[in-house]
């Protein structure tokens, strides 16, 4: 990996008793699809606006290329919020140039970017109608004709993938790899952790605001101790692996199928365990098995990502309760 | 996301080459702009601007024509010394302030004909008696009025000695007054014109501020501007934008009282000083730039557009009473001592001062002297404005207290 180009570094921000950042550090490569990732309420959302110096925040800093990001360099990043929005009155065409002038490109530079990007997106035709007349497909487009529209070095994207359905998804990702081949770094956040494992190539992983895990998505599935996945014909407990010794690995779960996931260690040998199941019977399966993202997340955290989702909830709830009862 | 997914580079970014330089003023004027094209092609614009344009050019020239000065009573002559009588007629005809022209008739029975048809609108028998076709309620007005008078008087020259010693030297007593009025009831209407302009200015334009604000908010779209623009050249680009709207708008509406008043004749645009013109634009300005920025800061406190009223209703409670109030001093000689104090608070000046000077109750040097502390008082409310409108524009949910925007707003 190369030096980063984006750093967070140590961002911390505090509301009222609730610590939405927590010292979250972590760095971005260059020209790479990178995820950002964690269950709602893990501060993804913050983080972002720190970037962008929509959040203020009470410690840390956002670097961009070794420097502190300051007005100019975030005038050559693109967002797209969480929360959509966009003039609703306004005409497509227009707003998509307005935004080009407020990053700074002059008037005929703003108008062929307007009219590029809004061919690329398939809105073409639609150039005079108003935003709130558009249907919710060509609105989101509109959106991310907006973030795009100034060519930004650095793209930060909130949750570009809730919300759409498969089509949409898969257009999505293949403007953000294109992005990133013309060497624009993309930062976008999930909360859908698998959803998005084929898109990235890197990921960082955060929960309560601070950095659970982060690296390369092929190397945070293989994880320390690689898995395997057997499966002996007839024996749907998988009673074959209480043979193993600790020192050759331990079994994670055994699925309904008798399919038993075993975390090898180190030294263990895989073509060992394969001889242990053949002794036990027919060897239908037996394969090395990634994690999913979810699952290095729960081994880190030792919560689902459910769960986590749920506290916050219950600890929104609560805040709220407590405010309303100062009042 | 179309599905055509060539890997180009967009050629405009690429080559335009964003110029990334984004100047405070530079920024400020695009958002000001924005606001002026987006309102000035609304058809709502531009009908209110028509509607509004052709309500002053009837309220200046209506009064003027409806008094009807244009068209001259015709006077039919039956018997006596015509020439003598005609003079008379004349005469009356420019003392009501008009014009009356004689028109000599061969007997009673045609003049009363003529009477009975419009060709007449008076006639004037043997010197002594006058016929009309109808005696007002109020008795007899206008140049008919007059010429009862004069006719009258010549009568009485004629059949009493001595009665013309007694005209000579005048016969209505002389009518003095212990006080004159300081200004002409013209200027005072001019103030009171201005106070009218203040007011709608500021009431349109100021909802379409708070309005517009509400938009931004509860449509989200205020983050992805705030990824680029300040948030204090958002709320100055937005108050400049529709200021220079509303600016114009004023200009075309004084264009319009003025013309029209000339070209009716109305007494309106006679004896309005420029001073009161100057100092009524002056505060239309100051009011404008004072309240805006507060309905700017009432607007980013509610996250639905349909509870901005009622956020900016208390905003406008100053406003209200100093309007109010404006009535009972243009038509008074002296404005009392609460009225005074109001023309140098900011809130209620932008109304008060402007009155106060068009009815000659404060010297210039006073005038001055409020404009100066309305001028410290937008700077001010200004910076509060900003200090509210940045901790509450992105925060949704039930509407923010403005003590709780203030306190905030210090370890934001």
């Amino acid at each position: 990996m190369t030096s980063p180009e984006l750093v967070l570094d140590g961002l911390r921000r505090q509301y009222g008793a609730v610590a939405a950042l927590d010292g979250l550090t972590f760095g971005v490569p260059a020209g790479e699809v990178f995820g950002f990732l964690g269950p709602n309420g893990a501060g993804k959302t913050t983080a972002m606006r720190a970037i962008f110096g929509v959040t203020a925040l009470d410690a840390g800093e956002i670097r961009w290329r070794g420097r502190p990001a300051d007005e100019a360099a975030r005038r050559s990043f693109g967002y797209m919020p969480e929360e959509r929005g966009l003039y609703p009155a306004m005409e497509l065409y227009d707003q998509v140039e307005y935004f080009a002038l407020l990053h700074g490109m002059d008037h005929a530079a703003a108008a062929a970017a307007a009219k590029h990007w809004i061919d690329r997106l398939g809105l073409s035709g639609r150039e005079a109608t108003r935003i709130d007349a558009l249907s919710h497909g060509n609105q989101q487009r509109a959106q991310l004709a907006v973030a795009l529209v100034h060519n930004p070095e650095l793209l930060v994207l909130d949750e570009p993938f809730s919300g759409l359905d498969p089509g949409g998804i898969d257009d999505m990702s293949s403007i953000l790899k294109e992005r990133a081949a013309a060497g624009v770094t993309v930062l976008f956040s999930s909360h859908q952790l698998d959803l998005v494992e084929d898109i990235c190539e890197a990921v960082a992983i955060i929960h309560h605001g601070r950095l659970v895990v982060s690296g390369p998505v092929a190397e945070l599935r293989r994880g320390d101790r690689p898995r395997l996945a057997v499966r002996v014909a007839g024996d749907t407990a998988a009673a074959w692996a209480a043979g193993l010794g600790a020192s050759s690995g331990t079994v994670d779960a055994v699925r309904a199928d008798g399919t038993a996931e075993i975390s090898i260690t180190s030294a263990a040998d895989s073509q060992a365990i394969l001889d242990l199941a053949r002794a036990a019977g027919p060897v239908e399966h037996f394969a090395y098995q990634d994690r999913s993202l979810s699952e290095v997340f729960r081994q880190a955290t030792g919560a689902s990502v459910g769960q986590a989702e749920a506290e916050h909830a219950a600890a929104n709830m609560a805040a709220a309760e407590t405010t309303g009862a100062r009042r | 996301m179309s599905t055509s997914t060539t890997g180009s580079a967009p050629a405009a970014g690429g080559q335009g080459g964003p110029a990334r330089d984004g100047g405070s003023l530079r920024m400020t004027w695009l958002v000001a702009r924005r606001e002026i094209r987006l309102r000035a092609k609304t058809r709502v614009f531009v009908i209110t601007t028509v509607i509004m344009l052709i309500a002053v050019a009837l309220a200046v020239a209506l009064p003027a024509i409806l008094s009807g000065k244009s068209k001259p009573t015709r006077v039919g002559i039956v018997g006596g010394d015509s020439a003598t009588l005609s003079s008379i007629v004349t005469e009356a005809g420019r003392l009501s302030g008009g014009q009356a022209i004689a028109v000599p008739e061969p007997s009673q029975a045609a003049a009363v004909a003529a009477l009975r048809s419009g060709d007449l609108g008076a006639v004037l028998v043997d010197g002594k008696e006058i016929i009309v076709k109808q005696v007002g309620l109020g008795g007899p007005s206008g140049a008919v009025a007059s010429l009862a008078q004069l006719a009258g008087l010549s009568h009485l020259v004629q059949t009493v000695p001595g009665a013309a010693a007694a005209v000579a030297h005048g016969v209505a007593l002389p009518v003095r007054g212990l006080e004159t009025p300081s200004t002409s009831l013209s200027s005072r209407l001019t103030g009171l014109f201005t106070v009218v302009i203040v007011w709608v200015l500021i009431s349109v334009y100021g909802s379409q501020i708070a309005l517009g604000i509400g938009e931004e908010k509860s449509s989200r779209v205020i983050e992805v501007l705030l990824s680029t623009v300040r948030p204090v050249q958002l709320l100055i680009g937005k108050v400049l934008g529709i200021g220079l709207l509303a600016l114009g708008q004023a200009i075309a509406m004084v264009i319009v009282f003025i013309v029209a008043g000339f070209a009716s004749g109305s007494s309106l645009v006679h004896g309005a000083t420029l001073g009161v013109v100057i100092a009524g634009g002056v505060f239309i300005v100051l009011g404008y730039a004072f309240y805006c920025t507060a309905f700017a800061a009432a607007g980013s406190l509610v996250s639905r557009q349909s509870d901005v009223n009622s956020t900016i209703m208390p905003v406008q409670l100053p406003l209200i009473i100093a309007y109010a109030l404006s009535y009972t001093v243009i038509y008074a000689t002296g404005a009392n001592t609460f009225y005074r104090v109001l023309g140098f608070l900011p809130p209620t000046a932008p109304i008060a001062m402007p009155v106060l000077y068009a009815a000659g109750d404060v010297p210039v040097w006073q005038v001055v002297v409020s404009a100066a502390v309305c001028a410290v008082g937008v700077v001010w409310m200004a910076r509060l404005a900003v200090r509210i409108y940045t901790n509450s524009i992105l925060r949704t949910g039930p509407r923010i207290s403005i003590r709780q925007a203030i306190r905030e707003s210090r370890n934001a």
